[in-house]
């Protein structure tokens, strides 16, 4: 028995062992460590919402045309120029020599399959509501193409940065299940390995078309606990991070290892109310109860005192860097009196009760400390908030995108980095979009007016009175327009991006 | 030995067919299942397609029967969130965290054992009331912030171990330690009350004396004896460890079945729930199992007993 027992431990530890996996080939000084608090849903940047996606996907694919984070205007990258033959059709041409990591060369047939795909309404892509005016995609010659539009289409360049290229080969032999974890893209760095929820690694395209990155390999970890994340990248096990809480910053700029660097970035943070009743019947389906809670916070104070100034007061869901923005709406001002008396207007005299879902910090900063105060703020006007955290951020956009978030939940919309007021206002307040849970017919003809003219005047008057109207209406409760706030190990050199895309592939090694 | 492996195994299957179906049952509990499956405004017949493709449409026990038949075969259906099969996301994981369950089992019984034999014989000294101070710390300490204090102190300030992550040996020891300090104590407190029980016991004057030097009489007489509640105590505290795994595994980035558990809980996802308890509760019965087996092999009592 003894002799058993001693057997079947000692075979247990070899087993163990054997399983336990070999440290990696790569050496710390060719490898560029970034990490995500949240991992991606799948590879397939079209079929996710996840900013994280988004982000990945501007590291193994390229798209038609990219934004100069310097002036914010958006240039050729793919494409190489584009024009209006008419009204409804726009003629792009397409960049040469440009070949997929499977070594297929980039031609006009891969953009048609592209947009193809995620147009066609039976594939039900998260991306098709973005790309939704494109009628058709028309070969013109190898790498010509035009596209139809339905009526005038003003986005039609601000979206070209919004949609990765995929290979029509792959589409047309490997299909959806195959592309979900198997990316196979033009862009400047290949996915080696995904280990779900744990990392990415991603090796340098040394065929790449453009600049080469400097960096031979990119590590995308993924840690959950901030804490932890901040001493990663103070004991140099990472290199760079986001959404530092803003109580962190000064640990993180005496650290002597690392340093923070901020930037107003495209999103927009709310608690969205359930106006169109998806989840349900509930009291925020009555004016005066939205008008109440947007009276009931003081949000200026807590930009000041908990985001420590971080964030960009708004009046509406629309942000102070998209085309639209009316800088002349002023924000609602806190005032308890009002707010009570319009709860009681509203059949509410002794207060009401409000379930709210809570999201995880993964993309706005000090999610949790913003939440305490604006809960304790509705508290005062009557507002009975019972708060259920979801901690996993795919699930809570999984619930918003069923029509399950509930009454009220935390959402930011980072617009898919298209610099526009109908980047937000179409996805997130138009009746029946999947992350809308605001219903208002005027509202729409509003964002179809703005949608349908090429003349940038005439749109911007329509985004005006779209905000006026979201303000009087108090569609969902306002907060502010985010900063991000990044950490950076200061062994390299990296800029912080507005659009809220981290490109690994433009960090250097710092200088000593 | 044999009757007694036969009588623990016809109990053991006893308790996994129970988990089964309590497994089973979590689907059933928690109201209609495809209404967390549909959007608000699904019709009808979308109810009637759902309720059929999960078989919901057919009496209970024939459901169970279905579950438990494709279960045995490892299929517990996709994850409602990431359409990837439930098993394989589970078994995936399940190595981190059986690893770093032992490695804080290894860890709390290096810490443990030489504590609570030195505290059982200088007892009452200075040592002894040190260990206690120990055991209180120790039993008081959250996991979270002792993981947190370590990264600061051995990663941030000393540089000598990577904060968090997976891979290395050097990734393994400060989570092991954070876990092992968890179960430490209360070992430690076992230990030490065995041994001071057992020294009073005649065999052990007897061994004293016949002469036998007195660290062979703690490690072969008083140790041996003292070990067997410390043993049962350990393999009814695997569950508590892997507890204990969600928050070590949080705080260290572990890529740990533990977190999966939990947040697929939180998420509802119930096949990959269904998946988890079913597979860890099987781990714990075996390892419940193997405590058997070796009290049963140390105190002949046991197997002769009962």
């Amino acid at each position: 028995m003894r002799r058993i027992l001693a057997i079947s431990f000692a075979l247990l530890f070899v087993v163990g062992l054997g399983l336990v996996p070999p440290a990696s080939a790569q050496t710390r000084e060719e490898t560029l460590i970034y990490s995500l608090q949240s991992d991606i849903d799948n590879w397939d940047p079209p079929n996710s919402v996840l900013r994280e996606a988004i982000i990945l996907g501007y590291h193994v694919f390229d798209h038609l045309a990219v934004r100069d984070l310097k002036t914010r205007k958006v240039g050729p990258n793919l494409a190489l120029s584009w024009k209006p033959i008419d009204d409804t059709t726009w003629e792009v041409k397409l960049r040469q020599g440009v070949k997929f990591h499977d070594g297929t060369p980039f031609t006009a047939k891969d953009v048609k399959a592209t947009f193809d795909r995620v147009l066609d309404p039976a594939k039900k892509m998260t991306a098709r509501g973005n790309h939704a005016k494109i009628k058709t995609v028309e070969i013109v010659d190898d790498h010509t193409v035009r596209f139809k539009t339905d009526g005038p289409y003003p986005l039609f360049v601000e979206r070209l940065t919004a949609q990765v290229m995929q290979s029509e080969k792959v589409i047309r032999e490997k299909g959806h299940d195959f592309m979900q974890e198997n990316p196979i893209g033009t862009g400047p760095y290949k996915l080696v390995k995904w280990s779900r929820k744990q990392e990415h690694l991603l090796v340098r395209n040394d065929d790449y078309w453009g600049a080469k990155p400097a960096f031979k390999y990119v590590k995308v970890r993924i840690i959950p606990e901030k804490a932890t994340e901040i001493a990663e990248l103070l004991s140099g096990g990472v290199d760079i991070i986001k959404a530092i809480p803003p109580d962190q910053m000064d640990v993180i700029n005496k650290s002597g290892s690392a340093r923070t660097a901020t930037s107003p970035i495209l999103r927009t943070a709310m608690l969205q109310l359930d106006q169109a009743a998806r989840s349900g019947p509930n009291p925020f389906t009555d004016k005066r109860v939205r008008q109440a809670a947007n009276l009931a916070v003081d949000t200026d104070a807590i930009i000041k005192h908990v985001l420590n100034g971080l964030g960009d007061r708004v009046a509406t869901g629309i942000n102070p860097m998209a085309f639209g923005w009316d800088a002349n709406l002023k924000p609602y001002k806190q005032d308890l009196a009002q707010a009570k008396k319009l709860l009681a207007e509203a059949g509410f005299p002794n207060g009401v009760d409000i379930v709210f879902h809570e999201g995880p910090p993964i993309v706005e900063p000090a999610i949790q400390q913003t939440n305490d105060a604006i809960v304790a703020d509705m508290a005062k006007a009557g507002f009975r908030v019972k708060r259920n955290f979801i901690g996993d951020n795919t699930v809570l956009v999984a619930r918003i995108k069923d029509g399950k978030a509930g009454s009220m939940f935390n959402w930011s919309w980072g617009y898919y980095s298209v610099f526009d007021a109908d980047a937000i206002l179409h996805d997130v307040f138009k009746c029946g979009e999947n992350y809308s849970y605001y219903c208002n017919p005027a509202l729409d003809d509003l964002i179809f007016q703005g949608r349908s003219t090429l003349d940038a005047k005439k749109r911007a008057e329509t985004y005006v009175k779209a905000q006026q109207l979201l303000f009087d209406d108090a569609a969902y409760l306002y907060k502010w327009g985010l900063r991000g706030v990044w950490g950076i190990s200061n062994r390299v050199e990296y800029q912080a991006p507005a659009d809220e895309v981290d490109r690994m592939f433009t960090v250097t090694p710092r200088k000593k | 030995m044999k009757r007694y492996a036969l009588r623990q195994l016809v109990q053991l299957a006893v308790v996994i067919v129970g988990i089964s179906m309590l497994a089973f049952a979590i689907l059933h509990v928690i109201g209609d299942p495809v209404t967390l499956l549909l959007p608000q405004n699904a019709g009808k017949e979308e109810y009637a397609r759902y309720y059929k493709l999960l078989g919901l449409d057919q009496p209970v026990y024939v459901q169970y029967w279905k579950f438990a038949s494709r279960a045995v075969q490892g299929d517990f259906g996709k994850s409602w969130y990431t359409d990837t099969p439930a098993f394989k996301l589970v078994i995936e994981r399940m190595p981190p965290t059986l690893y770093l369950t032992f490695a804080g089992l290894g860890m709390a019984l290096l810490i443990s054992l030489p504590m609570g034999i030195l505290a059982a014989l200088k007892r009452h000294s200075l040592v002894d009331n040190l260990c206690t101070v120990f055991a209180v710390a120790g039993q008081a300490m959250p996991l979270f912030w002792l993981g947190i204090m370590l990264i600061i102190i051995f990663a941030v300030r000393l540089k000598m171990l990577p904060a968090s992550g997976y891979g290395t040996w050097q990734h393994f020891l400060m989570p092991a330690f954070t876990l092992g300090a968890f179960l430490a104590p209360i070992t430690m407190r076992l230990v030490r009350s065995g041994v001071i029980e057992v020294m009073s016991t005649d065999y052990i004057k007897t061994a004293r004396a016949k002469g036998v030097a007195e660290w062979m009489v703690v490690a072969k007489h008083a140790f041996r004896n003292a070990c067997i509640p410390v043993i049962t105590v350990l393999g009814l505290q695997f569950g508590q460890l892997l507890g204990g795994a969600v928050v070590t595994e949080t705080v260290f980035a572990w890529p740990g079945v533990a977190t999966l558990t939990v947040d697929s809980i939180r998420n509802q996802d119930f096949p990959v729930v269904q998946c988890a308890v079913v597979l860890l509760a099987l781990i714990i019965v075996a390892i419940n199992f193997v405590v058997d087996m070796v009290v049963g092999y140390i105190d002949p009592r046991i197997r002769v007993g009962t």
